[in-house]
């Protein structure tokens, strides 16, 4: 007992009920399935020896437009003839139309047809009827008998052809270099045959089922054992698919985080009405400072007033603005004005968070930092957001030096994946020494500064208690992620386009 | 920052050796420039008042001059054009405004590249004048008290030298006298005065005449008050608002009276540098001592470093008793602990190593002992207020790329704030249900976060004093806003859509700055048939995710279609938290955001839930 897929199956039912050899585009007709499943199952069954294949080749004939004309008009050469006839036997070629239906482009192209058949002779522009055009009968010659044959069927073999009668090698002889007369093509047939042992196992032969899909119901009954399943083209491309993601700029600011956190730095966060005290004041951030002006920061209606640290903070800080103060410096020389401390704006740098945090702790070893927005009164532009994202960082330690806040952004900057750095002398007004820090972009073939940081003076953390260095930096970081991202506008991050985000790869 | 044109050939003459201009630009990098590049002006000189104007390649030259007013078109013969000039583009460094000229910024490179070492000395000549100043001047009716002047004879003029002091004049102006209010800059010609006694003191508002710079002397009308000044004259309008409130005016006249200016509005015709000028009276009036002397300092030293050949004179001035003879370039002394300095630098170095760097810097120093120095700075430093200032000039002279960068030695334990840990958690939910994460601006209008979607306005909301526009006025509440915003602009994408937010709202709080962010999430999905179901399900597994049940209470909520709005609460432990709502958004929401499908939405408040912020 043989087992067979159901395409070999039911081949070989059919064949064996077939006295002999079947075509295989009747197999394919009967069976309901392309011819090349058919081959396929054969091929299958021939190598297990239940069938044999053979061929036969042969020549199909089709009948084209000319041809068709010829058919329905008779050949042009022939009506040459008849016109000849009715002008008495002579014409001039210019004159022949008047004597049959031709025009003379058709005259001029049957004339070496007329005259290789002997039926006419050519003299300059005269045309003579020979003896045999004279006695031409209307027995059509071989090639007009194929192109009868051929216009009243759809194709025909060449064994069909020449049972009707058509001397095929005759007709092709005479119609070579008649173009658009009749196609013809070199075809074959191809018949399957039972063998004897393929006649002997039908009966008895066991259909295997092939199926799509793997079933719940298969694995239970365990009948996945008696089916073949279907192979996939498993070269062909899908649907592409997106998972849900983090924003792109999201990935960045928790890198941020991350990194921050790996070298052992706490976070932290303040609000965003800030006291003019604590974004600018308590920075020594002098109070005529452009940066204070309404046309580049903030300022809000309500809350109308914040409230100020304690007093000994206060008179700390104003000292300091007026003449130093306790800080070894000489101050700004100006009277401080405690009323611009108590205005509210949106903070316009996480400095005021470090700074925050400086004051309620400023005890070392201390490491905080703040990822978090900061506004400024900038207009709407592909460069500029009224709100962006800074990291700003502290580090409040006795063995803290300006060589060791360099070490901390080359390391910060390094975990960001950028390995070359400069560091410029710059002025903050908070800072001393300062410096911004510049790295190396090898897409954009330049450098870009990132960020300014510098060591907090002591007009900074002396009123806040503090007597040890302040390493102290804010760094910008939508720049990280439109580079990443190839973005050449900022407006992209936060008026997001759905399918860039669905595309902006979760490894950049 | 405004960017200044250095001259190259003013500056390279100025240096011992041949600099590449690759050296050049690295070597100003060090020192704290910020280059921006090199480029080629042109000069145009207005041959009527003397103003030269630079343009670059891409600009047009001027139709009028800008200080007289004259018009080039009906006059071009006062048009002159002095040529090209090639220069180095950098940003001013406002702390350091000795630098902002060719002289000035090749004193620096000179002892940067050991030149020349310590502080240079200028010659100056005994006192050739003197000023009076009105006691009135320190009173509110018009409190300009400050004044400082020099006398600078032997003076060459060319037109190098004139657009190089008109440059410097104007960036002392912006850096120094935060645009004229704390300090502003006059230079006449001397012997257009009577050369030896000058007055400072308040005029009232009509009590004299006086021709204005650019006015024709030849016009009898060009005699105008100062009052007119404020009211007509292009500078009296421009910087009327530094004399607000002021119930007289400063004037500045010899003791013929003979009118020098108006400060800090403008000079007097009459005293007008020209080309036969051969003399200056320099003053620099403003609100403070210490700043107008700084100011002069930096002005006359550039003005001797631009020009050797100047001989320099004091003048007294004479405050009630007190007569101060400025400039007064006695250098600023400060003591600095060595030890300190490589501490705070992180650069080791003895007291000689550190005597060196400052030297670089343009310092004399003294060794007072192996852990001390005294340190003298020159006159002309403006930014040295304390002994950090000098550590920052040590380590400018050492070489920030010279550094070897460190890590603290200290170990200390990082950690995270617990809001971002709920955050994250809520982000991996949301986004594992293949939703997006998207991050809008937390300004908002009332248009949108209260009136578009159907919302009372209410007050507990921060509102912007001076909004930079319509769109953003104040700091949202609800995530509302920004999340249908993003699908307005999405409507080309493929529908549905489905996107969330965790972010800051803001609140008035009873805090010390009087307002505080809460933590919250919200999600929206529009498309076609899509409904509640499916953001009632994404809260429910928020809420899961974080330790909550979820019960949802039908509620008629504004931003809802009727009946399809919810109040969601957070279940636990028989306790029901109010956390936020959810509902299919009104079709006049739609309307009010440009949406063209329906949409549902939901909102949580995280602080509310967590307790955190």
């Amino acid at each position: 007992m043989i087992t067979l897929r159901e395409n070999e199956y039911r081949l070989l039912q059919a064949l064996a009920q077939a006295p002999g050899p079947v075509q295989v585009a009747q197999l394919a007709a009967a069976l309901g399935l392309d011819q090349s499943l058919v081959l396929a199952a054969a091929a299958t069954l021939e190598e297990r020896d239940l069938l044999v294949r053979d061929e036969q080749s042969y020549t199909e004939y089709r009948i084209d437009a000319m041809g068709q004309g010829f058919a329905d008009h008779g050949l042009p050469e022939r009506q040459v003839v008849q016109g000849l006839r009715a002008a008495g036997g002579s014409s001039t070629i210019p004159e022949l139309p008047q004597h049959c239906g031709l025009n003379p482009g058709e005259i001029g192209q049957c004339l070496r047809f007329l005259v290789a058949k002997g039926w006419a002779l050519r003299q300059g522009k005269d045309l003579t009827l020979t003896p045999a055009g004279q006695a031409l009968s209307d027995e059509p010659g071989p090639d007009e008998a194929l192109l009868a044959a051929l216009a009243q069927r759809e194709q025909a073999t060449d064994a069909e052809l020449r049972a009707a009668g058509v001397d095929l090698d005759a007709a092709e002889a005479l119609l070579q270099g008649r173009k658009g007369a009749y196609r013809s093509k070199a075809r074959s047939l191809r018949f399957l045959e039972a063998t004897a042992a393929g006649r002997q196992a039908a009966p008895t032969a066991q259909l295997r089922r092939q199926v799509n899909m793997l079933t719940g119901e298969m694995l239970a009954d365990g009948s996945w054992r008696d089916v073949d399943f279907r192979p996939y083209d498993m070269s062909a491309g899908t649907e592409p698919a997106f998972p849900g993601k983090i924003h792109p700029f999201r990935r960045v600011l928790e890198q941020t985080r991350r990194v921050f956190l790996e070298m052992g730095f706490e976070e932290i966060v303040s609000p965003f009405v800030e006291s003019g005290f604590w974004d600018f004041d308590a920075l020594f951030q002098p109070q005529d400072h452009p940066a204070r002006e309404m046309q580049d920061t903030f300022y809000v209606s309500r809350p109308a007033s914040c409230e100020l640290p304690p007093t000994e903070l206060v008179e700390a800080v104003r000292n300091t603005h007026q003449d130093g103060g306790d800080t070894g410096g000489l101050g700004w020389g100006y009277t401080w004005d405690e009323s611009l401390a108590r205005k509210p704006v949106l903070r316009t740098h996480t400095t005021a968070a470090t700074v925050r945090a400086l004051a309620e702790n400023p005890n070392p070893p201390r490491k905080v930092f703040c990822v978090g927005k900061v506004f400024r009164r900038e207009t709407v532009d592909y460069k500029h957001l009224p709100v962006f994202y800074q990291v700003d960082g502290i580090i409040i330690d006795k063995h803290a030096s300006f060589a060791s806040l360099l070490g901390t952004l080359e390391a910060f900057y390094r975990k960001m994946g950028f390995d070359k750095f400069e560091f410029r002398p710059a002025f903050f007004p908070y800072t001393e020494p300062s410096v911004e820090i510049f790295v190396w972009f090898e897409s954009k073939q330049d450098w870009v500064e990132m960020g300014g940081a510098g060591v907090f003076r002591p007009e900074v953390t002396k009123p806040l208690g503090c007597d040890v260095p302040v390493l102290a930096w804010g760094l910008g970081l939508e720049r990280l992620a439109m580079f990443r991202h190839q973005l050449t506008d900022i407006r992209q991050i936060y008026v997001a386009d759905l399918q860039w985000l669905k595309e902006a790869e979760l490894c950049r | 920052m405004p960017v200044i044109g250095i001259p190259v050939k003013l500056l390279t003459e100025r240096l011992e050796g041949d600099l590449t201009p690759d050296e050049l630009v690295q070597h100003l990098q060090h020192i704290g420039c910020d280059v921006e590049g090199f480029a080629t002006l042109r000069r145009i000189k207005c041959t009527r008042c003397g103003n030269i104007v630079e343009i670059t390649a891409t600009m047009d030259p001027p139709v009028l001059c800008k200080r007289c007013g004259i018009d080039y078109v009906q006059h071009p013969e006062l048009r002159v054009d002095l040529g090209e000039n090639h220069v180095i583009r950098m940003e001013l460094l406002a702390v350091r405004p000795d630098m902002f000229d060719p002289g000035g910024l090749a004193r620096t490179l000179r002892g940067y590249l050991e030149q020349t070492t310590g502080s240079p000395e200028y010659d100056l000549g005994a006192p050739l004048a003197h000023v009076w100043v009105d006691p009135a001047m320190a009173t509110t009716a018009c409190p300009r008290p400050a004044i400082a002047c020099a006398v600078a004879t032997n003076v060459v003029l060319d037109d190098d030298f004139i657009k190089e002091l008109m440059n410097l004049q104007e960036n002392l102006h912006w850096a120094l006298g935060r645009d004229r209010k704390h300090a502003s800059i006059g230079v006449y010609d001397l012997a257009a005065t009577n050369g030896k006694a000058f007055r400072y003191r308040p005029v009232g508002r009509d009590e004299l005449r006086f021709v204005p710079l650019g006015y024709d002397p030849q016009d009898p009308a060009a005699a105008i008050t100062p009052q007119q000044v404020l009211e007509e004259h292009p500078k009296g309008v421009e910087f009327a608002r530094l004399l607000a409130g002021f119930e007289a005016y400063p004037l500045l006249e010899d003791s013929d009276g003979v009118v020098l200016s108006m400060p800090p509005i403008i000079n007097s015709e009459q005293t007008r540098v020209t080309d036969a000028t051969t003399s200056f009276f320099i003053d620099v009036t403003g609100t403070n001592r210490r700043i107008v002397s700084r100011c002069l300092n930096v002005l006359v030293t550039s003005l001797m470093e631009l020009q050797p050949g100047i001989n320099l004179h004091q003048v007294g001035i004479q405050y009630g008793d007190e007569v101060l003879h400025t400039p007064d370039f006695a250098p600023q002394v400060m003591e600095l602990s060595v030890p300190a300095t490589a501490g705070w630098t992180g650069i080791p170095m003895d007291a000689v190593e550190l005597v060196e760097l400052l030297n670089r810097m343009g310092h004399d120093v003294e060794i007072l002992d192996p852990d001390t120095v005294r340190v003298s700075a020159p006159a002309y430093r403006n930014d040295l207020m304390n002994p950090v200032d000098l550590m920052e000039d040590a380590a400018i002279a050492f070489g920030y790329h010279n550094i070897v960068p460190t890590l603290v030695p200290t170990m200390t334990v990082g950690g995270e704030r617990p809001i971002e840990g709920v955050s994250g958690t809520v982000r991996s939910c949301i986004t594992g249900l293949g939703w997006a994460e998207v991050m809008t601006l937390v300004l908002t209008s009332e248009a949108k976060c209260f009136e578009a979607l159907r919302r009372p306005p209410h007050q507990a909301y921060v509102s912007l004093a001076h909004p930079i526009s319509r769109d953003q006025t104040m700091l949202r509440t609800s995530l509302a806003p920004g999340l249908l915003e993003t699908l307005t602009v999405n409507g080309h994408n493929k529908y549905p859509q489905r996107v969330f937010e965790v972010g800051e709202t803001t609140e008035l709080t009873d805090t010390q700055t009087g307002a505080s962010e809460r933590r919250a999430v919200g999600g929206v999905v529009i498309g076609e048939r899509i409904g509640a179901t499916e953001v009632r399900a994404v809260a429910e597994a928020t809420l899961r995710e974080l330790g909550w049940g979820i019960r949802t209470q039908g509620a008629e909520l504004p931003s809802y279609l009727p009946g399809r709005g919810a109040i969601i609460f957070a279940v636990k432990d028989g306790l029901e938290i109010q956390v936020g709502e959810l509902g299919e958004l009104h079709p006049a929401v739609l309307e009010a955001f440009e949406l063209k499908h329906p949409a549902a939405m939901f909102e949580i408040d995280l602080t509310t839930l967590t307790g955190l912020r």
